[in-house]
């Protein structure tokens, strides 16, 4: 009756949590990459650019939070640059119109949250495959956003909304861009959701075992249609960075942004296939994406090869732990 | 054919183990979940290297074994879980890495089909190769597996649980087929967990525990209760430990049940301190019936009253909270989510017991539940972090009787809670059965098993073909007596 149950110290804890291993691999990775960047070009790490690269983090970190929810119910998101596009596009041809620009912005974060809804509806509740459902949605997103301003991109809205481009763009707070604690705050409440509340655990437990979390309660439907909705919220916030940042909507914001937030993800260690993954990851993971390609702009890289070389190592950083994680396997002590 | 023989020592999962078989034998590979049979047969086949020790294959040696060159050896292995691609035809399956091919390498489909239909044949299946292997049922599907092994012209055939999904009757089949395959002059591996089965058909035993050899002997020489403290390594002194306790009020009860063809009209009930059990045959819809109860499956009428009130379930949520839990048949599939931790295993039903304001997960309480459902049904773990799907099948049955375990259920349903486990194992969740039903917590108890229904349950019910075709009290309960039940089908109207 006296098993002792063997519970490791916090330490050990900490580093046994799930996707810990290649979040701290994938960590070093990028300290490595900066110092390799900053020698190439010592102004990488000057003050000047140091806000700008975190300005610029900020829109990879906040797509890919929500890309890692849906991935991590083993489901995908490929509505996210779309309906960051049509964010930017509304929220810019409303500020253009007249609208006060927290109006705008409201509406604008209503319209998305109602893609997500719909997205969930599509694959958790009539049990789309979410590939198909999302990719319709991406077309249909993408289509609004050409729609709303009659197939042309807005007017400048900076006459009209200083106080927006303000807040999401030129705005400093602590030395660091608004938009960078935009990010931070956002990755604080949906970490908090995924690693402390239940419906976090409801998440894992869909990705890692569909069925058995059906037994044990879960609400499949709502589970699911909650990841779409943050994804969506998500891609909806970066339309209204993009929006302030260019000061203009432009129908084609967010073009594969989708394909960059499951890159953030991947690279940290969230599974495609599910159940896998924690934020802490996607944060390394964006950072990865916004480092090489800032860091490749400043060591004079031309755009082609600059996509070349961010496609192979993105490539590369994933099969290194897949090799590491097969050289765990050997190790097991017994079947 | 000369025999195989190999060590391994030094290693902790297979331990200087070594084993004969002759050609026209069949070997019976015994020993409990994690006694490293399966480690040794993946050495056999192919997938594991070995560290030490010599494999010999008709005499002669044979280094650094492959899939594909235990293949050309004639070692074909049959898994547990056939792994056999349901969208491709009989033949296509039977081929498969191998197809035929004709002229600019066009598949030749008719040589294909000829092909498998000989093997077929010879083996006095009745299948037609161009069938899609996934519209079979489980037992043709194993048959498609045997007769791939054929094709590649294995001389040693290893089956890994054979009959743990398989009926009577489909039992009775396979166990033909293995016979002509052994006076062919064939050798034969049989793992399996079902000792009562091995008399049918077993010439020799060779018997693992803890990665270490035991004993090899003809099965003659042996007494199915010497096999088994073998096996364990010590007298197991009940394999059916009985606990009498006073049966007490009612506590649950399902009246006029319908859910599709699988439950009709299903009515039972369950007092404080009973364990009742639902036996039947395979496809008998005691899996719907519990899955109905549990609001899994749709239901079209009935009423499911708990402790004299009525209740509607419509998801399993409603049971959940009702308090009803299902330990489902298939763990893998249904019970465990196995690329999480034990813990958040345990966890997942009990979110509401251990969240806080915010729904926050409060990690202490749930550490004390884990480590108390650990403690309690003592489960053999490194620590409560690891992969619920490293485990071993026993283990893993009992983290998912666990997580059940940790709220206050008012009926608890077990549905196979022994399948594929080890006799040591499942006598430890009939303890817990008996357990819970001192506590007077009503135990439903869904198995194909017939000596543990008889061993453990104070009531059986038997169904057939989605109906209740009689309940016995334990006392007056035999085999036959459940079995002349069990295929009680109705009559088919029938045109004079």
């Amino acid at each position: 009756m006296d098993q002792k149950v063997k519970q490791p110290n916090i330490f050990k804890r900490a580093f046994a949590k799930r996707g810990m291993g290649q979040v701290i691999t994938v960590f070093f990775g990028l300290i490595v990459l900066c110092l390799v960047f900053n020698i190439v070009n010592p102004n990488f790490l000057g003050e000047r650019n140091i806000p700008n690269l975190f300005r610029q983090f900020a829109p990879f970190l906040i797509v890919g939070i929500g890309q890692s929810f849906v991935l991590i119910t083993g489901n995908i998101d490929l509505s996210i640059g779309s309906v960051l596009g049509m964010s930017c596009m509304t929220s810019a041809t409303l500020m253009c119109n007249g609208w006060h620009p927290l109006a705008a912005c409201l509406l604008t974060m209503v319209i998305c949250v109602l893609t997500g809804f719909i997205n969930g509806t599509l694959v958790a509740g009539c049990k789309l495959p979410p590939f198909i459902a999302t990719l319709g949605t991406m077309q249909v997103a993408r289509g609004i956003a050409q729609m709303v301003n009659n197939n042309m991109n807005t007017n400048s809205i900076g006459e009209f909304a200083g106080a927006f481009r303000d807040f999401f763009y030129y705005g400093r707070f602590l030395w660091f861009y608004n938009t960078f604690w935009i990010a931070v705050v956002v990755w604080i409440i949906f970490n908090f959701i995924l690693s402390q509340t239940r419906t976090g655990r409801h998440l894992y437990a869909i990705g890692s075992n569909i069925d058995a979390a059906k037994l044990s309660g879960v609400s499949v439907y709502w589970t699911t249609t909650k990841a779409y909705l943050v994804s969506a919220a998500c891609a909806g916030l970066v339309g209204l960075i993009q929006c302030a940042t260019t000061g203009t909507g432009t129908m084609d914001a967010g073009l594969s942004y989708e394909m960059y937030a499951v890159a953030a993800s991947v690279i940290g260690g969230v599974s495609t296939l599910g159940g896998q993954g924690i934020l802490l990851g996607t944060v390394v993971g964006a950072g990865v994406w916004s480092v090489l390609s800032n860091g490749l702009q400043f060591a004079g890289v031309a755009v082609g090869p600059r996509n070349v070389i961010i496609g192979v190592i993105v490539v590369l950083s994933v099969l290194v732990d897949v090799v590491a994680r097969s050289g765990r396997f050997s190790r097991k002590p017994k079947a | 054919m000369e025999g195989i023989s190999k060590q391994f020592p030094g290693v902790k999962a297979l331990d200087n183990v070594s084993f004969h078989l002759k050609g026209g034998e069949v070997m019976a590979l015994l020993g409990e979940n994690g006694a490293g049979k399966s480690t040794l047969m993946k050495i056999l086949s192919g997938v594991y290297q070995k560290d030490a020790g010599t494999i010999r294959v008709f005499g002669e040696s044979v280094e650094n074994l492959s899939p594909k060159k235990a293949q050309e050896l004639g070692i074909a292995i049959i898994h547990q879980e056939l792994n056999l691609c349901p969208h491709l035809s009989v033949a296509e399956n039977i081929f498969l890495g191998r197809e035929k091919v004709g002229a600019l390498r066009r598949l030749s489909q008719r040589e294909m089909n000829r092909e498998a239909g000989k093997i077929l044949e010879n083996l006095r299946i009745d299948l037609a190769p161009t069938t899609m292997v996934g519209n079979l049922q489980v037992s043709k599907q194993q048959m498609v597996e045997i007769a791939k092994a054929l094709s590649t012209n294995a001389r040693v055939l290893i089956m890994d649980e054979p009959t743990s999904a398989l009926t009577a009757k489909e039992i009775e089949e396979l166990f033909r087929i293995i016979r002509q395959l052994r006076d062919e002059g064939r050798g034969i591996v049989y793992i399996s967990h079902r000792l009562e089965e091995l008399q049918h058909i077993v010439d020799s035993v060779t018997i693992l525990r803890d990665g270490q050899f035991v004993a090899e002997m003809p099965f003659k020489d042996v007494t199915l209760n010497e096999i088994i403290s073998y096996m364990v390594g010590r007298e197991i002194k009940e394999k059916f430990p009985r606990v009498t306790c006073p049966v007490g009020k009612k506590i649950f009860e399902v009246k006029h049940l319908n859910a599709g063809r699988m439950v009709r009209d299903v009515s039972l009930e369950l007092h404080e301190g009973e364990i009742v059990g639902i036996a039947g045959l395979m496809g008998a819809g005691r899996t719907e019936t519990t899955r109905a109860i549990f609001g899994i499956d749709r239901k079209e009428s009935g009423e499911i009253i708990l402790d004299g009130k009525p209740i509607t379930i419509n998801k399993p949520i409603d049971a959940i909270r009702a308090g009803i839990s299902l330990a489902p048949e298939d763990r893998k599939r249904d019970g465990l989510c196995t690329k999480l931790s034990i813990r958040d295993n345990i966890a997942l039903p009990n979110l509401d017991i251990v969240s806080g304001p915010l729904t926050t997960v409060n990690m202490r309480k749930v550490n004390r539940m884990s480590d108390e459902a650990v403690r309690n049904l003592q489960i053999k773990l490194p620590n409560t972090l690891v992969d619920a799907g490293s485990l071993s099948g026993g283990n893993q049955q009992k983290v998912v009787v666990g997580k059940w375990l940790a709220r206050n259920s008012r009926v608890v349903i077990f549905d196979e809670p022994t399948r594929g486990i080890d006799v040591a194992a499942k006598v430890e969740i009939y303890h817990l059965m008996n357990r819970l039903k001192q506590n007077g917590i009503g135990v439903l108890f869904v198995s194909s098993e017939l000596p543990e229904i008889l061993g453990i349950s104070d009531r059986i019910i038997v169904m057939c073909d989605g109906r209740i075709t009689g309940e016995l009290d334990v006392k007056e309960a035999t085999q036959e007596r459940i079995l002349e039940l069990a295929t009680q089908f109705e009559k088919k109207i029938q045109t004079a």
